[in-house]
Order: C-alpha cells, then sequence, then structure tokens
C-alpha cells in the first residue's frame, strides 16, 4: 500500500487559517468569543498538539473503544452488579452520574466555542474531535445510567439533577458554566481543557475507576476509563493554547486564569470526589484516599505541567494543601446531615473500622471530624433520629455556593468572610472564593445561591420542606443513611454492655 | 395537616420520556432534553443574568424570530447517535480509504491529463477553505441551537466538514508529490484570498459565519450555503472529473455527498418541524431570498472557471431543488 504517513498531510488539515476580507477579522471572531488577547492571527497557528490524530482514525479507534465499552456492559448485564452492590457504591454512581453526565454532554458546546472561534486552526481541528469526545461522555453515561431507573427514583437524576434547583446541581452549574460555557475561546482552552482537564479529570475517571475495579463494578471501571482516554487526548488543547500565550507574553493572563479556576475546581471536588471516595466507597474496595489520589494527580502531575510551560503554581497553594485534610471531610458532614437535600443516600463511613482508616489517612481526624461525628453516633444510639436532621438552612458561600465550614473540634475554624460589593452583602467561605469574585464581580454579582432564594422569597414556604420542593425533591428521592444506620450498631452493642 | 406525601415509585426510563405510549429508543434516552440551559430563558447560563454570554444566548437562541414552543421534540431523521455516526464513518472511511489506495497503487495521479491537473489545482485543493467554514459555522449552530437533538445535527455535520477537508488535504499532499512543480499544497490560500473563481464562496462563507440567530445560521448554511458549494465542488466538479478520467475524484466526491444527503434530511426535518407555526415560513422564505443572490455570485464565478459550460444553470437548478425537497419535506 502506498498510503501517505499523517505527518505528509496533517499540516495541510490545519493549514485553513485565512485573511478575512468581505467581513472584518473581528466580526468573524468577535473578542468576547475568541479571547485572542491581541495576539495576532498568525502567531496562533503556531498551536501544536503533540498527539495527533486525523478523521479516519478517529472514527476507527473510537468506534472500537465503544464496541469495548458496551460488551462489558453487556456481558456483565445479567450480573447486575448495582442491584446487589454496596448502598455506598450506588450513592457513589448516583452522585457521579447526576453531577456529570448532561454536563459532559454539555462539554461539546465548549469545545465547538474552540472549534468555531479560536483564531488557532490547529485548536478548531483538535476540538472538533474534543466535541465528539463530549458527546460521547455525555451519551456512555446517559445509557449506562438509564438501566438503573427502575431500581429507584434517585437514579432519575443522573438526567434530571442539572434541571432542577437542587443545590448540589446549582453549585456544579456555577462552577462548570463558569468555566466551560461563557467565556472565549482561550479561555475555555486554558480553564477546561488544562486545569481541569490535565489535572482534575484524572482524579475523577483514574482514581474512581481503580475504586470501581476494586468494589469489582467493571462496567463502571471500563466506562469511565475509557472516558478518560479521550479526556487525556483533548487536554492537550490547553498546553498547546497556553504555549502560543506564553510565547507571545501573556503569561500573566494564562497564570491568573488557572488560579481563579484551579481554585473553583478544587472546591468542586472536594464535594463531589472527596466525600465519594473516602466515606461512600467501601472501605474494603479504597485503593486510596482522597488525598492520596489528590497527591499523586494534582500535588505531584498537574504541578510538573505547570513547571513545564513555565507558570506557577497558585499563590494561595499551601492554603490548598492544608485543606485536603479538611474540605471534604467538612462537606461530607454537611452533606450527610442535609441528606434529605440530595438526591443519593449518603454513606456515613463512620463506622469503627472506617474512623480507624480515616484516622490513619488523616492524622487528626478523630479530635475533629471525629467529635462531630461523636455527636452524631450518639444521638442514633439514643434514637434520637430526629436531632441527625436539619431544621434550619446553612450559610452559603457566593462562590463554591456550598456551605461554608471549617474543622470541629480543637481546631474550630469556621468562618465567613464578606463581601459589601455596590452595596449588597456576599458571603465566602474562604478568602481565595471571596479573591476569586473580586476579579470579575460583574461576572457572578447578580446571581443568588440558594439562601440568597429563600431571603428572596423564591422558596415557599421558607422552611424545609419549602426548600426541598423548590430544589425538586420528593420522598423517593430525597436522601437517606445509605446503610439505614446500621454502621451506629457496633456503637449500640458496645452503649449496650 | 396533610397526610404524608406519596413516595415516588421508579420509571422504566426517565421521567421526562415517561409519560409515552412508546418505548423510548436508545436515540431518545441519550440525545433528547440535554441542554440544561434551557431550564430558565431568562438566565441560561448560572451566573449573573447579564455577563455577555448570557445575553448572547438570550439574543441569538432563546429570542430567535424563529419560534415554536418545544424545540426539544425535534428528532433526528436518521436518529444518530455517537457510536452510531462512528459505525456509520469508519465504514465510510474504510471504503475511501480502499480508493486512495488503489489508485495510488495504479499510479492514478500520473495519469491525470495536463489540461484537468490545473482545474484540481484551482478549484478543487483550496476547497480545504470553505469546507472548514462548514465546519465552523455548523459547530456555531451546534453550540447555540435551542434543542439538543439539534445540536447534535450540527455537531456531527461539522465533524462531516472535517471529513471533507482531511480529504481534501490528503489528495492535495499526494497530488503534490506527483506533480511538484503543480504548486500543490502551496497556492492554496493565495487561490481562495485572490482567484475571482473563489471570491463568491469567500463573500458568502465570511458572511454566514457572522449569522448570529441560530436559526438565521441554519437556514443560510444548510438550505442555501451548503447546496451551493456541495453542487459546485462534489456535484459538478465531480461530473466533470470522471469525463476527464480522474475516476477517483469522481468516486471520492460521490463518498462525500452521503454525507451531504444525511444534512438535508435531517435540515429538511427541522425545517419541516419550524412550518407547522405560523409566521415561520415567510421567515425562512425571507432568509432564502435574503441569502439566495450572494450565493448565486459564488455558483457563477466558480462555476465560470470550470472547463465544461453551462455548470452554472446546472448547479442553481440542483440547489432550488434541493431547497424545495428540504421545504417540501414530508
Ligand atoms: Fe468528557
Ligand atoms: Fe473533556
Amino acid at each position: 500500500m502506498t498510503s501517505l504517513k499523517q505527518d505528509e498531510y496533517y499540516d495541510l488539515i490545519r493549514g485553513v487559517n485565512w485573511t478575512p476580507k468581505y467581513v472584518p477579522e473581528e466580526e468573524i471572531f468577535p473578542e468576547e468569543m475568541s479571547g485572542s488577547r491581541g495576539i495576532p492571527m498568525a502567531q496562533w497557528e503556531a498551536f501544536d498538539e503533540p498527539y495527533k490524530v486525523t478523521y479516519g482514525d478517529y472514527v476507527q479507534t473510537q468506534r472500537e473503544k465503544d464496541a469495548g465499552v458496551y460488551s462489558v456492559k453487556a456481558g456483565l448485564e445479567r450480573a447486575n452488579y448495582v442491584k446487589t452492590a454496596d448502598p455506598g457504591w450506588v450513592s457513589t454512581l448516583q452522585a457521579h452520574y447526576g453531577a456529570l453526565a448532561v454536563a459532559e454532554y454539555a462539554a461539546a458546546t465548549a469545545e465547538a466555542r474552540m472549534a468555531r472561534f479560536s483564531k488557532a486552526p490547529g485548536n478548531r481541528v483538535v476540538a472538533t474531535f474534543g466535541m465528539l469526545d463530549e458527546m460521547r461522555h455525555g451519551q456512555l453515561q446517559l445509557f449506562f445510567s438509564h438501566e438503573h431507573t427502575r431500581l429507584s427514583r434517585q437514579w432519575d437524576w443522573a438526567h434530571k439533577a442539572l434541571y432542577t434547583n437542587e443545590w448540589a446541581a446549582i453549585a456544579a452549574r456555577h462552577m462548570f458554566d463558569d468555566m466551560m460555557f461563557t467565556r472565549d475561546a482561550i479561555s475555555t482552552a486554558i480553564m477546561l481543557t488544562f486545569a481541569f482537564e490535565t489535572g482534575f479529570t484524572n482524579m475523577q475517571f483514574l482514581g474512581l475507576s481503580a475504586d470501581a475495579a476494586e468494589a469489582g463494578d467493571h462496567t463502571f471501571s471500563n466506562l469511565i476509563s475509557s472516558i478518560q482516554t479521550d479526556e487525556s487526548r483533548h487536554a492537550q488543547q490547553g498546553g498547546a493554547i497556553l504555549k502560543v500565550m506564553v510565547d507571545n507574553g501573556k503569561i500573566d493572563d494564562a497564570q491568573h486564569m488557572i488560579d481563579v479556576i484551579f481554585w473553583r475546581t478544587w472546591k468542586l471536588f472536594s464535594v463531589l470526589t472527596g466525600p465519594i471516595m473516602d466515606y461512600y466507597t467501601p472501605l474494603e474496595h479504597r485503593k486510596q484516599s482522597f488525598k492520596e489520589f489528590m497527591e499523586e494527580w494534582i500535588i505531584g502531575q498537574f504541578v510538573r505541567q505547570l513547571d513545564d510551560l513555565g507558570l506557577k503554581k497558585p499563590w494561595y497553594w499551601d492554603t490548598f494543601v492544608a485543606d485536603l485534610d479538611q474540605a471534604h471531610h467538612a462537606i461530607h458532614v454537611g452533606v450527610w446531615f442535609y441528606r434529605p437535600t440530595v438526591w443519593w443516600n449518603p454513606a456515613a463511613g463512620a463506622s469503627p473500622e472506617e474512623r480507624a482508616w480515616l484516622e490513619q489517612k488523616y492524622p487528626g481526624w478523630n479530635t475533629t471530624f471525629g467529635r462531630t461525628w461523636d455527636v452524631i453516633t450518639d444521638n442514633i444510639v439514643r434514637g434520637r433520629l430526629n436531632m441527625t436532621l436539619p431544621e434550619t438552612l446553612p450559610l452559603l458561600c457566593n462562590m463554591s455556593n456550598v456551605p461554608i465550614v471549617g474543622t470541629p473540634g480543637d481546631k474550630w475554624n469556621t468562618k465567613d468572610y464578606p463581601l459589601v460589593y455596590e452595596g449588597r452583602l456576599y458571603h465566602f467561605g474562604s478568602p481565595i472564593d471571596r479573591w476569586c469574585f473580586e476579579q470579575e464581580p460583574e461576572r457572578y454579582k447578580g446571581h443568588m445561591n440558594f439562601i440568597d432564594r429563600v431571603l428572596a422569597g423564591l422558596v415557599q414556604p421558607p422552611d424545609m420542606a419549602g426548600a426541598l420542593a423548590y430544589m425538586g425533591l420528593a420522598p423517593g428521592e430525597m436522601g437517606e443513611d445509605a446503610h439505614d444506620y446500621a454502621w451506629a450498631a457496633a456503637y449500640q452493642r458496645k452503649a449496650a454492655e | 395537616m396533610s397526610s404524608a406525601p406519596e413516595v415516588l415509585k421508579p420509571l422504566k426510563t426517565w421521567s421526562h420520556l415517561a409519560d409515552r405510549r412508546k418505548r423510548p429508543s436508545e436515540y431518545e434516552i441519550v440525545t433528547v432534553n440535554l441542554h440544561y440551559r434551557n431550564r430558565d430563558p431568562n438566565i441560561p447560563w448560572e451566573l449573573d443574568p447579564d455577563i455577555p454570554m448570557n445575553k448572547w444566548y438570550r439574543k441569538y437562541c432563546n429570542e430567535s424570530p424563529l419560534k415554536h414552543p418545544d424545540w426539544d421534540s425535534f428528532r433526528d431523521p436518521d436518529e444518530l447517535i455517537y457510536r452510531t455516526y462512528n459505525l456509520l464513518q469508519d465504514g465510510q472511511e474504510a471504503y475511501v480509504r480502499g480508493l486512495l489506495d488503489q489508485f495510488s497503487d495504479r499510479g492514478h495521479d500520473q495519469t491525470i491529463a495536463p489540461d484537468w491537473l490545473p482545474v484540481l489545482a484551482r478549484l478543487y485543493a483550496p476547497v480545504r477553505f470553505p469546507v472548514h467554514i462548514v465546519q465552523m459555522v455548523s459547530c456555531y449552530i451546534g453550540q447555540i441551537a435551542p434543542a439538543s437533538t439539534i445540536t447534535s445535527c450540527a455537531n456531527f455535520q461539522a465533524a462531516d466538514g472535517l471529513r471533507w477537508l482531511t480529504h481534501t488535504a490528503y489528495r492535495t499532499a499526494e497530488l503534490a508529490k506527483t506533480h511538484p512543480a503543480a504548486g500543490f499544497g502551496k497556492n492554496e490560500r493565495q487561490l481562495w484570498e485572490e482567484d475571482p473563481a473563489w471570491q463568491g464562496f469567500r463573500a458568502l462563507m465570511e458572511h454566514v459565519l457572522v449569522a448570529w440567530d441560530w436559526a438565521e445560521a441554519f437556514v443560510a448554511l444548510n438550505l442555501v450555503v451548503k447546496p451551493a458549494l456541495e453542487e459546485c465542488v462534489l456535484g459538478v466538479l465531480g461530473e466533470q472529473a470522471r469525463r476527464h478520467n480522474d475516476t477517483l475524484y469522481g468516486l471520492l466526491s460521490q463518498a462525500q455527498m452521503r454525507d451531504a444527503e444525511r444534512h438535508r434530511r435531517w435540515a429538511g426535518a427541522l425545517i419541516d418541524m419550524a412550518q407547522s407555526q405560523e409566521g415561520n415560513r415567510a421567515l425562512i422564505d425571507g432568509w432564502i431570498a435574503k441569502w439566495q443572490p450572494m450565493a448565486d455570485r459564488a455558483i457563477e464565478a466558480y462555476c465560470a472557471a470550470l472547463p465544461e459550460a453551462g455548470a452554472a444553470e446546472l448547479v442553481k437548478t440542483r440547489v432550488a431543488a434541493a431547497q424545495a425537497a428540504m421545504v417540501q419535506y414530508r
């Protein structure tokens, strides 16, 4: 055969910049959509992603990958893993699908933004594949979760969550919309494909895949690790765009975007990924702790990638590292306590064995978060379940949209970081959340978090029942303790002795 | 006090598909109702209501003059999902790879007639640019469309644009190897920017890039611009290629035309759906009338450069027929 090699024609595929004449360049590539920051068209042509695919390779490889994950699913369908899985694992799946399946389909819009508006022709080519990839991720995860709708109404949230005003869904939308859908092509490349996909998606799609394999959920493990192979391919766009930015004197802009979105991503993962890895996943199937995964993928790999591009760690790095011992533990207590307000059944993960594991992975856990669980456990042992359920609403951060939390016990540090902007009082869970707001107040100032909506009279009646109705949660959907408090049995026996 | 509320029972499918009598297809399960930005038409994105992107989506999507109470009820007549798109196109690519290899092994490019070679250099190789713009505009329609079922069609259409771009790049590189002095792989940008044969299409395509209203962009691209371009560079150019013994391009252009036919099917289905609402037909006709003269000039300029006379009339007749088929879809 005398087929051409890829490098003999690849430059012609991406050699498609031209000089507009009949319509001005700045109209075809409006700055608000393109974000070229004064870097001329020709400079963007230097965009070069290390791993290249052509259309023919793409459809072939992707067809084969899909054949793989669908056949694993079909092969294991009869075994019906989910039906007999530990309830904590089921909650992991429900939280994951609800927050991500529809968001991944939406991510095709972010890729399409780059494919249409980037002035780098190579970016427009790669992003077209990225756009297809995200359709794949949305569609696969909807198809794989759909078969469980017969098991409980909570599975409906795999599709429905992001259409609701449930608080975690608002938090996810606020972050995703900020990162993926409301910025110019270049910001999207840096924030989504570099900061988020190069770093954090490994956590969700490889870390959780490892746990899934341990748990015996091979369908899910296979599915999400296959997704990550696409992520790592289209994530290359971020580095390639950053290189152009750095070479054209825009390193400070790039650093700033990374600093903002890295923190926002961290906060979302501390809600979504932290609790499922350290509390919901059955103890015997936990491959590593959330912190260990973060150390491997973020502190190790991602920082190396920043270094390679001449970029720095975000300015608040020490606070971030310290937060690895705190944020998700605190959020987990909050989510468990407010369990009727989420679409999955939070697993407490606070049995004696699990607490021993937590103390080992997070020395000092027992004297901080453990104390909160002591009180909760004591109430359960004494049959005072009502005291483990919420009656009032928590204070929410105007950036992360999640409860303002901190470390309980001796190291009590929960604090609101307020800001008055144009006469309105905002609350933030950390100085960094407040800093994010201050960078671009126009993006955020008119948004109302859940509590703002209660105060504005949108939630009626303004109590827990009204809040649940506003969030779209009915009995059958609202979360309960995943194990029906079985984890507290050992404490009950001890109390009886 | 009211009695305890009923506990919701599990469903056989998503709640948004549950009250239909028909069991939903795989296509519906994974394609329908996925734009969560439709949740609140006033604030598509969960940030300040007046950030530029919220204004953009309100203006160019939610407040488009083309109205329908339920765009999410649109269905792709081909019901393509990601999985089946790759199945379909991997098969098509295997066919094209076979063509390319077979003709290359037979030394096809050495046998190209001296009078046909400059036609390929001038009127075929620069096709990379307009099909790339088809890709770009389709990506725009995908990101701004009011329903995920429309977005999916537009996104696959964008990918097909990249497919055509890739074939053209491949052939250009191949021709450059055999005919290094003919300018292949070197002159296309200049031809696209300066050759009178291309200026009609260049003007047309630059304008369609800034048709920001989602529905106007769709009508302009799918009913006017694409048919005009396809009937020129896949249609008559492919036919003239065959008559000049360039059998390879004759077959390659036909293979690409299969994609275009699929695009016309979904476009027809969407036009059909839009026309069920009063006022939309006039709006669509108005957009066609607005864009067609520019497309006609593009067709005339391009066809005037073809070796065989009379191509422009042929293309215009075919474009009109394609439009009529889409407008009277059923
Ligand atoms: Fe993805
Ligand atoms: Fe991605």
